[in-house]
């Protein structure tokens, strides 16, 4: 008796391979947090055994960019939603609204390293804690960059004709990684509060 | 499901045209998908590192032997380098340095974790691919680029980085402290950069494939220790190598963007540099946070390979199969919370030092129980002796013998006399460096049919493992000895020390040794590449053993059974068990097929089964009274 596969075999093959898809992306999200927890970790033993932290009132200009990245995950909160309920034309809307957003998020981290640099606080400082404020935050970016990857890849999908299980499937990774990033910048940003 | 086609290569094809494209050279043996492939470029690129760090070692070898002759050849191959045919101190500093690297992450992380969790995992769990193939390659394309560039720092003017394979800060961080920090520091670190980022996207994808992906009927406690030891392993990685890219970054920027994150009140010649604050030993906690769990992600799967093959070729169970579990999480638990004493000396709080300590020597009690449980499970075996079982048993020996000074070296008063010691060197050359490649050559030796379709030459593999076992012990057995009487590593003359000079002729010794361990190198090396086009072929199953890889056909197909997976119903381990007909059982059979020898335990208490199996039993009991009645 010989069993082949078909072409029916494959494709339940692939599609039961999405959730360990998802299930990678989460693990990754591990490692990151890991690697930001060596940074703040370094932070925490230099400030504990030098005595001082950065000492800087950090610019309001990450208030506004934390505002910022709130609103972008209640918007991609809305697009989950707005694919639950069937409704692809909100979703796209709200999937652009996140990455407008997302992009906003980054200009708003660039001008307030600017404000940073124009208050005399510069990356390459004898203050280490001052560089890892620049750390941290340029780490986090990246992350964005790779988030707004993940979303465009979430808008290109609602506009391809493909199965609804892969739609919603580039949706879940997007807002998995999403809000991920968005409660590390919380993290980053509640910890240099803290620690000044 | 025992009617699995072997020879059927239409079969073969139609697969190949259902669900992929055609294949072209480029697409299956370069920008391979397939996890077989992979694991053998993983393998292949292993074997070349691996070659290439010996000859290293040799090389600085010759340099603690004969400190003050002359090796012409040298030069003609080093250029200025060896000027005279001598090896400079800056290039003997390369050359322990990158050695080590090349051993530690490219050879036994990538090579050992790389090759065989990416050949068993999906064969022993009954998967036809890693949960993410293309990230799979993606590993391979960035753990090759890494070992180009951490080889192409040997064609650079100033050389390789030379601060030792842990890049201590400030040395690694200045780069006019010594040649090697210029330009192939900054190589090495962008090497490691691209080959954490390797190991995680292997690790992930490990880990995801254990456990998401295992066929019907495996269930955890169903798995080989292989792939115990695997996902276990790719746990560390993922848990551990990302705090080595937050360290590496950091270090980055301090040698490239005037940073002070590890630097502070440096004076070079009569300069002042205008770094301050910073800590050269918040580097070592980073490194070490990842460090110690890397010395676990080297050995564990060395320890699970070492398992399999030790219980296949005892023809018996494991002995303690959940004990060997719990011991291999222990030790994953345990190897968070030990890196400090590779810090005893840097002034750390005696107190804090204590704690490390203890914990540290907790980790002898899981290592200890896998030892044991080796032992027991050879006690009494039938036990052939395949070239992978005397690796496998090769790697029993080294792990006692380098283990019990790791008992010295934890303890925080005995380390600050043995510390940076060459009893540290042969404390570890044991039990990592040659525990962890008897592991990795055993798993070649045993997989080899499953890889290549082909068998290797016994007799070679016997010359093989007695010279290298031999060569292994003569080289690193005297290095306690030196340690003892406090001769440091990393010194380039012991000529130029009064103290050291007496251990110049051991030195000779040593090198010896190892030269004649390097040429044993050339009998395997022969067999690996001479077999892969000449062995004799396979057959499906070469060894008589259990576990899936072994129902899978000797051709390879990308997706690895040709027809439905095989669905698993026993543990991997049940050799020579009472009763039944053959000394195997393999995961396939089911218990239905084997009432003859099923034990109340094997149903894990299910009733039906246990009802069945008794009805059974009685049938035959009354069967057999009968036929003593006729």
């Amino acid at each position: 008796m010989v069993h082949t596969l078909n072409k029916q075999d494959l494709n339940n093959h692939a599609q039961e391979n999405l959730k360990p898809k998802k299930f990678i992306v989460w693990l990754f999200m591990v490692s990151s947090m890991i690697m930001f927890g060596g940074w703040t970790s370094y932070y925490i033993v230099f400030s504990a055994s030098k005595g001082k932290g950065h000492g800087l009132v950090l610019p309001d200009l990450f208030i506004y960019s934390t505002a910022v990245l709130l609103v972008s995950s209640l918007c991609l909160f809305l697009a989950s939603r707005a694919l639950k309920a069937g409704n692809t034309g909100a979703q796209r809307g709200l999937l652009w609204a996140t990455l407008v957003l997302g992009i906003l998020f980054g200009y708003l981290q660039v001008s307030a390293w600017s404000t940073l640099v124009a208050t005399g606080a510069f990356f390459s400082n004898n203050n280490a804690a001052i560089s890892m404020i620049y750390v941290v935050s340029g780490f986090h970016l990246l992350h964005i960059f790779a988030g707004v990857c993940f979303l465009l890849n979430a808008i290109v999908g609602t506009y391809l004709n493909i199965s609804s299980e892969r739609r919603k499937f580039r949706m879940e990774v997007a807002a998995i990684f999403w809000h991920f990033i968005d409660i590390l910048w919380i993290y980053l940003y509640v910890f240099l509060l803290l620690n000044s | 499901m025992s009617t699995i086609s072997l020879h059927d290569t239409h079969n073969h094809d139609s697969h190949d045209d259902h669900g992929h494209h055609k294949e072209t050279f480029l697409t299956k043996y370069i920008f391979s998908q397939d996890h077989k492939m992979i694991a053998k470029q993983f393998l292949i690129t292993g074997i070349i590192m691996a070659v290439i760090a010996m000859c290293l070692s040799i090389l600085f070898r010759l340099q603690l032997a004969w400190p003050d002759k002359s090796f012409p050849i040298l030069e003609t191959f080093l250029g200025k380098w060896a000027e005279g045919g001598r090896i400079k101190p800056d290039f003997y500093l390369a050359l322990v340095t990158i050695h080590g690297t090349i051993m530690v992450f490219f050879v036994l992380t990538a090579g050992l974790s790389g090759t065989f969790s990416n050949l068993l995992i999906p064969l022993q769990l009954g998967a036809r691919d890693m949960a993410s193939p293309f990230l799979n390659m993606l590993s391979y394309w960035f753990f090759f680029s890494a070992c180009v560039i951490m080889m192409s720092s040997f064609f650079i003017q100033t050389g390789p980085a030379s601060a030792g394979w842990t890049v201590y800060p400030p040395l690694s961080a200045l780069p006019t402290a010594i040649s090697g920090s210029g330009l192939g520091m900054t190589l090495w670190l962008i090497s490691m950069v691209l080959f954490v980022a390797s190991s995680l996207m292997g690790g992930i994808n490990y880990v995801t494939t254990v456990l998401n992906m295992r066929t019907k009927g495996m269930d955890l406690w169903k798995m080989p220790l292989t792939i115990w030891a695997f996902f276990l392993t790719a746990i560390l990685g993922i848990l551990s190598f990302p705090v080595l890219v937050a360290g590496v970054v950091l270090l980055i920027f301090d040698r490239s963007f005037g940073t002070s994150f590890y630097l502070s009140d440096i004076v070079m010649g009569t300069q002042v540099l205008p770094n301050e604050g910073g800590s050269p030993i918040l580097w070592q906690h980073l490194f070490w946070f990842l460090g110690h769990p890397e010395v676990y992600i080297v050995i564990m799967p060395a320890l699970g390979i070492s398992s399999e093959i030790i219980s296949i070729n005892s023809r018996k169970p494991i002995f303690g199969y959940h004990a060997m579990i719990y011991s291999l999480i222990g030790i994953t638990t345990l190897s968070f919370i030990v890196w400090g004493h590779h810090m005893f000396v840097t002034g750390m709080n005696p107190l804090l030092g204590g704690v490390f300590m203890i914990t540290t020597l907790i980790i002898a009690v899981p290592s200890a129980v896998k030892t044991f449980n080796y032992l027991a499970t050879l006690w009494r075996g039938n036990i052939k002796f395949t070239p992978a079982m005397l690796f496998a048993i090769g790697l029993v020996s080294f792990f006692i013998s380098g283990g019990l000074t790791g008992i010295f070296l934890g303890n925080a008063a005995l380390d600050i006399n043995l510390h940076d010691t060459y009893f540290v060197v042969a404390h570890f050359h044991l039990v990592m460096g040659s525990a962890a490649i008897f592991g990795m050559l055993a798993g070649v030796y045993h997989w080899y049919p499953r890889m290549f379709g082909r068998m290797m030459n016994n007799k070679l593999g016997y010359l093989h493992f007695w010279l290298t076992f031999i060569a292994a012990y003569l080289v690193f057995f005297p290095l306690h000895f030196l340690g003892l009487d406090g001769v440091p590593r990393r010194y380039y003359a012991f000529t130029e020390f009064e103290f050291m000079q007496k251990w110049l002729t051991v030195n000779v010794f040593v090198t010896w040794a190892a030269i004649i361990g390097a040429l044993a190198q050339v009998a395997f090396l022969w067999n690996f590449f001479y077999s892969i086009f000449k062995g004799k072929r396979a057959p499906q199953n070469p060894w008589g053993a259990n576990t899936l890889e072994w129902t899978a056909p000797v051709e390879h197909l990308h997706g690895n059974w040709p027809g439905e997976i095989p669905t698993v119903y026993r543990w991997p381990y049940d050799y020579s068990k009472p009763g039944a007909e053959e000394d195997f059982i393999p995961q396939t059979v089911p218990f239905s097929q084997t009432m003859s020898s099923n034990m109340p335990h094997d149903f894990e208490g299910n009733a039906e089964s246990e009802r069945i199996q008794r009805a059974w039993e009685e049938q035959e009991e009354a069967a057999a009274a009968k036929t003593k009645l006729d």
